[in-house]
């Protein structure tokens, strides 16, 4: 009883903060981490977006929405738009199927089949600097390897890739597709693990041959694992920079620059942190569309399921 | 129980300091790598401070043994004696300081050099401009210090710089003092125009004459092909000539100007003379190696290629014979007109030894310093006679009267003006420049889109 009266908490609350702290302990180390680098820069970086600032001590001065009026009154701005979308088209349909058919061949038991999931799955784990100033080489337009190639085999007069403006993109998503779909196979293929055999049995019991079995059974019982792919591999195009940096510099003129290039070049060669941030925040909107329909379509599947 | 929660509290905390520390490794160790990317004298370098801590704990240990430690920032500085031999001689007269080198490649210097600045840290000390450019956005953001203070109570002679120190002024401000001068010459393989029997390029030519030149010592197809000349993937090298008689710059209303220029260019790369723009931009080709494996005869350059090519000889890297000539110079103009830039010497407005840093900068900038660099081969902000001889007596200067001729200059414009929105706009002329090379655009689109968007940045 006098026990009780002396603290003003009780022992249980007393316990509960206790472990509360504990667990707030553990978390800790990853929090700050996060808190500093993450956190903190992306609450910075809102501010930002509505204020005028050259990255000085200077003073920022408040704008307001003349940052966003700016940028989606620049032409190269709204160009990077359609030059992201169209860089995450020809990236995500091919890489989604190509992943698929590497999956469906390599879930056989054929003959070194590690060896050849290793050899898919190497691109991925290649650093893309190496990746993009060797693909740029075998570009080459007058004596690159690709462009013998398709001259050996007829085309006389093959596009120049990186130095044209219409080819440079989609030489761009070439090279993103061959490095990124060995990983996407491994998921499809942890996915295909998850398909139980019976079905494949009862289907071939009733005289189904492989392709309506890929098509009537894999295909709809990957359909969950297929719209994590399209949502992750599309979340991936919209922040691409690297490999452009690395093989286009934005290039030619600014056929290849993409959104986060523009910010990039916003902010550290302009040193308008404003209109960077803007661009940052409208980025941001677009993933976290793309991520709300991840949600909701979660939901749906995992009903379904 | 409550024990053990202490100790789990204790661990916890101590991942924690860990995983922080392992942070600030790693950053420190990016630091380096890019400090010292392929520099042999890595030791130098070694241990740019990152964090106030390091940094207070470095002036501590350094007031101790009565050393003073300067940072200076430099870029490429393993590929040119010109920051090296200054730091030396610096550190030889003042036996008590040491001078910490920052060392970034020069592609990322400009944007290397900004992040730090913002970060308002009392590292670096002194500062090498790469550009006029980037000094106007530097004195814009206050992240430069105003000497005129020191100007005046030295009373320092700027005549010795003959108006490049009253150029380099801005906002009636003196920021920064000339280090480097440098303009463009034309350099030539004289062993490959000896083979071919034709006359080295003489110091009174038109650019009519030298395309005519190109054209006669192109040879050879495939991989022993040897081009005319070669025009490095700049905007610069088509730009600086539509500039060079001192009627226009590159930051104007109507750029039909540069019409011609672009023309020219693009005959030559389409005749085969000089090499394609595309091939250089893919294969990301350095034009010094394409002159040094004798792969042109002829390129026009800044005047810094001469130390390069003094050190690759010296090396053992080339020993073919080459020389340099005037500059080609505009039907409109004699020869003697030339286009360069000059490379300033700063202090950040964030150091915490000015006093030190201003006796570098004099020194740095000093009548002393440009001997020592002329033997180098670098020309400084400083235009000397003595200078000229010393350069031209090094060793492995090119021999003959002709050569030294070539260094003279009887008009000198910038390759970009003194604007404050230049490196914005420098980033429109080189998208436009690559655009007409690859034949994406034709020169008037160019010069329409150019027009546009720069009156765009302008405001006009």
């Amino acid at each position: 009883m006098s026990n009780e009266k002396k603290g003003l908490l009780t022992s249980g609350q007393k316990r509960k903060i206790r472990r509360n702290i504990t667990g707030y302990a553990f978390i800790l180390p990853n929090l700050i981490g996060y808190s500093i680098f993450v956190f903190v820069p992306v609450i910075f970086s809102f501010v930002l977006s509505v204020m005028s600032w050259d990255g000085s001590k200077k003073p920022m001065e408040f704008v307001g929405l003349a940052n966003f009026a700016e940028i989606f009154g620049d032409k190269v701005f709204r160009g990077t738009l359609v030059h992201t979308i169209s860089y995450a088209v020809m990236t995500v349909v091919p890489t989604l199927i190509l992943a698929l058919l590497l999956a469906v061949l390599l879930n056989n038991k054929i003959k070194g089949v590690a060896i050849f999931r290793t050899a898919f799955y190497f691109p991925y784990i290649a650093s893309i600097v190496a990746v993009g100033a060797v693909w740029n080489m075998l570009f080459q337009p007058d004596f690159g390897p690709v462009n013998q190639i398709l001259k050996f085999i007829g085309i006389s007069d093959p596009p120049r890739w990186v130095v044209d403006k219409d080819w440079a993109m989609v030489a761009v998503s070439i090279v993103s597709v061959w490095k990124y779909m060995g990983y996407y196979m491994i998921v499809y293929l942890a996915a295909l693990q998850g398909i139980s055999s019976s079905l494949y049995e009862a289907a071939s019991i009733d005289g189904a041959n492989g392709w309506q079995k890929l098509w009537s059974i894999t295909v709809p019982m990957l359909t969950p694992t297929t719209f994590f792919v399209m949502i992750m591999l599309t979340i991936q195009c919209f922040k691409v920079f690297d490999l452009v940096y690395v093989m286009t510099g934005g290039g030619p003129g600014n056929a290849t620059k993409t959104l986060v290039n523009y910010i990039y070049e916003k902010a550290f060669t302009s040193w308008e942190f404003g209109p960077a941030s803007a661009g940052a925040i409208v980025l941001f909107a677009i993933v976290l569309v793309i991520t709300l329909i991840q949600f909701s379509g979660e939901k749906k599947w995992f009903k379904d399921l | 129980m409550k024990k053990r929660q202490f100790v789990a509290i204790l661990m916890v905390g101590a991942m924690a300091c860990s995983v922080l520390t392992a942070c600030g490794d790693s950053s420190s160790q990016n630091q380096d790598s890019q400090s010292t990317s392929g520099s042999s004298d890595a030791q130098k370098a070694d241990q740019p401070s990152t964090t106030g801590e390091d940094k207070a704990a470095d002036s501590g240990g350094t007031a101790q043994e009565g050393t003073q430690e300067l940072s200076v920032t430099t870029w490429d500085n393993e590929s040119s004696p010109q920051f090296q031999a200054i730091v030396d001689a610096y550190e030889e007269k003042n036996p008590n300081v040491k001078i910490k080198i920052i060392d970034t490649s020069a592609d990322e210097y400009n944007n290397s050099l900004g992040i730090s600045l913002s970060a308002a840290q009392p590292d670096p000390d002194v500062i090498w401009v790469k550009d006029m450019g980037s000094m106007l956005q530097m004195a814009d953001k206050e992240q430069l210090l105003p000497i005129d203070d020191f100007i005046a109570r030295d009373s320092l002679d700027l005549s010795i710089y003959k108006g490049a120190a009253e150029q380099l002024m801005y906002n009636d401000k003196s920021y920064a003092l000339p280090y480097r001068n440098d303009w463009y010459v034309l350099y030539y393989n004289k062993d490959l125009f000896d083979a071919a029997g034709v006359e080295y390029p003489s110091n009174d030519m038109t650019w009519a004459e030298y395309y005519e030149l190109a054209e006669k010592m192109t040879s050879g197809e495939g991989s022993s092909k040897v081009y005319g000349s070669h025009n490095h993937t700049w905007q610069a090298l088509v730009t600086n000539w539509a500039v060079q008689d001192g009627d226009h710059t590159v930051v104007e209303k109507d750029y039909s100007f540069m019409k011609p220029w672009y023309e020219e260019c693009l005959a030559l790369q389409d005749g085969g003379y000089i090499q394609d723009y595309s091939t250089l931009k893919t294969a990301n080709i350095h034009y010094s190696s394409v002159f040094k494996n004798q792969q042109c005869a002829m390129m026009p350059m800044g005047t810094w290629f001469i130390a390069t090519m003094m050190q690759s000889q010296e090396e053992g890297e080339t020993d073919f014979n080459w020389g340099i000539a005037t500059i080609p110079h505009p039907e409109n103009t004699e020869t003697g007109y030339t286009v360069g830039a000059l490379t300033p010497i700063a202090i950040s407005a964030y150091t915490d030894q000015p006093d030190l840093a201003w006796d570098f900068v004099k020194f740095a900038s000093s009548e002393e310093a440009a001997e020592i660099l002329a033997a180098q081969g670098v020309f400084t902000g400083i235009p000397s006679e003595t200078a000229l001889q010393t350069i031209a007596s090094a060793e492995r200067f090119p021999e003959g009267e002709s050569n030294v001729e070539a260094l003279n200059y009887t008009h000198y414009s910038f390759d970009r003006p003194l604007d404050p929105q230049i490196e914005e706009i420098r980033t429109v002329l080189n998208e436009v420049h690559e655009m007409i090379l690859i034949h994406a655009y034709d020169v008037d689109e160019g010069i329409a889109e150019l027009t546009e968007r720069v009156a765009e940045i302008k405001g006009w």
